[in-house]
């Protein structure tokens, strides 16, 4: 380390925090292509993006909470309660764009209630109020239906979890609009960036004037919505809203974003990483389930790339000179 | 054979380098079996059962895959989205939902691959066929032994299993057929579990709670019943509450012959998963298929429990 230039290491290190997931990415991609003849196919990555989207949709709402060092443990068990409502508002015989909008209303106004949990009661960490909600949004889903999956739904619904443009399947470019959407606003709008500084240093944040319990209750809202756009997006896969939906979820998408190369201290973390970091997570199933591994090796190679990831980082920073 | 390729595959993201290309050159017929889960010994049998009819036939390669859990019909459907695609020749498909599997079995419909059902029947009408077992007759063996060895008085309650599927149901649904013809027997309810043994006791601990002068317990899989016998143990109740199970593997048979549990209704895994295979190569090579077979179930009691030992 010592015989490398400091301009040198703080380029390579850059780099590697920016392109470090894409790279493991494409050399998995290509290592599976290699195995299996069906893995670069048109279909096959169409599955995989189909197969990632939720996911991604979760893992876009947990690093707006995650940049600013905290954590939604909420996000599956809201995924599942927007899910149920939506089903039972379009048996009730609801249009479908309003059951849609139910389902984002939900996730967002009980994001909302995290936020404002955390920030106006003063409860000590995240992880307490979305745990609560995890808890009493998953027991809600299971009140309402009485456990039973609510199935059969309308096809405009459905379209947004199985319908396609052009070839292309609409979670996709569900998925790639709320990208575009939460880049800009992550970079390019005053409260977008603030985020990143009550990661950083909270307190420094409010002293520069950054209203930052409302910034908070923002990101756990938008959090809370990617969890009702989830809910639409399976619940139409599927045709069903089932109030296990999303079990386990939250964690899927905690890891997405770690993968993608975010810092759980907060400050750090960018939407492309994230949407590789989904990507990696469904490539490395898709590719398992095409080899006909079992599953329970692939939360075995999961797992170990979340430990992977995060060393890489841990090394990179310590690498880097001034940080 | 997994392993080995589970093996290459690390190798290969470590080195990041060339893969040896593995292309079996003769002509496979590939079926693959999708489960509800892999994490119970009916499961690990129905699998054994369906290896040892792929071995009778060389030419049929058998892949066995399952998600985590059987809550997680998302993955089932990613899984059965993925074998899709590769084309294989049949798929035999244990749903772990009902309406939330058709999409993607659709899929299968249009891309020509049969698709056989396993274990717990769908409304679907394009499957090539069933292979399992009679649930509803199942739930009424259970309620018949529980009916005379409570001598027709007393509560009851069932520990069940996901809700909305199949053989859930119809277990449940044959259980109720003959309990609720008993006047002396108080039903007080179907309490779900989702098929797993933590959560079968924690549910047996609060009905025990709830309702100190319970009498009978039917629950719809064996892991729930075994979880619900340490209940019933740690309150010093064995032999004291009625305990039925149902699939009868081993642990659960064995429970009962040494009298803590009193009965299981029993599932021949082994013959469900080699029939279904069976079925699917005969759905894979076009030639017809049975629509519904019904491979049969039976009672294990302390007189016979020895018998399904062996």
């Amino acid at each position: 380390m010592t015989a490398m230039p400091a301009w040198l290491a703080r380029a390579a290190s850059e780099a590697l925090r920016r392109f470090g997931p894409l790279l493991a990415l494409l050399l998995m991609a290509a290592a599976l292509s290699l195995l299996s003849e069906h893995f670069l196919t048109l279909d096959n990555l169409l599955n995989v993006f189909r197969q990632s989207a939720v996911n991604a949709l979760l893992a876009l709402g947990q690093l707006t909470v995650i940049i600013t060092a905290g954590i939604d443990l909420s996000v599956g068990s809201l995924l599942g309660l927007s899910c149920v409502l939506a089903a039972m508002a379009l048996k009730a015989g609801v249009p479908s764009a309003a059951a849609v909008l139910l389902a984002l209303a939900t996730g967002a106004v009980l994001g909302a209630l995290n936020g404002i949990l955390f920030t106006k009661l003063r409860l000590p960490h995240p992880f307490i109020p979305t745990l609560g909600m995890m808890n009493v949004a998953r027991g809600l889903a299971l009140v309402l239906t009485g456990g039973f999956p609510i199935s059969e739904l309308p096809s405009p619904f459905r379209f947004w979890g199985a319908g396609a443009v052009a070839g292309i399947p609409m979670p996709v470019i569900v998925v790639l609009f709320f990208c575009v959407l939460f880049h800009l606003f992550l970079t390019r709008t005053t409260p977008g960036r603030d985020l990143y500084a009550i990661g950083g240093n909270r307190q420094a944040a409010l002293l520069c004037g950054v209203p930052v319990d409302r910034r908070l209750i923002l990101a756990y809202s938008l959090s809370g919505l990617m969890a009702g756009a989830g809910a639409v997006i399976l619940a139409g896969r599927m045709n069903s809203g089932f109030p296990l939906a999303g079990v386990g979820a939250e964690l899927d998408s905690i890891a997405a974003v770690i993968i993608g190369g975010a810092s759980f201290f907060g400050g750090v973390g960018t939407v492309l990483g994230t949407l590789v970091g989904a990507l990696i997570m469904g490539v490395l199933r898709n590719g398992l389930n095409l080899l006909n591994v079992s599953a329970y090796w692939q939360t075995v190679v999961i797992g170990a790339v979340i430990v992977a990831a995060v060393w890489v980082d841990v090394v990179r920073q310590r690498a880097a000179p001034g940080r | 054979m997994r392993n080995r390729r589970f093996i290459s595959f690390l190798l290969v993201m470590l080195l990041g380098g060339a893969a040896c290309s593995r292309s079996a050159k003769t002509k496979k017929l590939d079926i693959v079996l999708v489960t509800k889960a892999l994490d119970s010994e009916f499961w690990q049998r129905l699998k054994s059962g369906a290896e040892q009819a792929a071995r009778q036939n060389p030419e049929v390669r058998l892949a066995v895959l399952a998600p985590e859990r059987e809550i997680n019909i998302d993955q089932q459907v990613a899984i059965l989205e993925d074998q899709i695609l590769k084309r294989v020749a049949a798929l035999a498909v244990a749903p772990a939902g009902v309406a939330e599997i058709i999409p993607v079995l659709e899929k299968a419909r249009a891309a020509g691959i049969p698709v056989l059902i396993v274990d717990t029947d769908i409304p679907w009408p394009h499957r090539a066929g069933f292979v399992g077992i009679d649930n509803r007759l199942g739930g009424r063996m259970a309620a018949e032994f529980i009916v005379r060895a409570i001598g027709g008085r007393g509560k009851v309650a069932v520990i069940r299993g996901v809700l909305g599927v199949a053989t859930q149901e119809d277990r449940l649904a044959g259980f109720l057929d003959v309990i609720q013809k008993v006047p002396g027997i108080h039903f007080v309810g179907a309490q779900p579990a989702n098929s797993e043994r933590a959560l079968g006791m924690t549910v047996m601990e609060n009905l025990l709670t709830r309702h100190p002068d319970l009498r009978a317990v039917f629950a719809t899989n064996d892991q729930m019943a075994l979880g619900a016998m340490e209940a019933i143990a740690a309150r010093n109740l064995t032999g004291k509450i009625v305990l039925v199970g149902f699939d009868a593997g081993r642990e659960a048979v064995r429970a009962v012959l040494d009298g803590r549990m009193d009965a299981v209704v029993a599932q021949f895994p082994e013959r469900i998963g080699e029939r279904a295979i069976q079925e699917a190569i005969k759905a894979a090579r076009g030639q017809p298929v049975e629509k519904f077979v019904d491979i049969g179930t039976g009672l294990v009691t302390r007189e016979n429990a020895h018998e399904f030992l062996r």
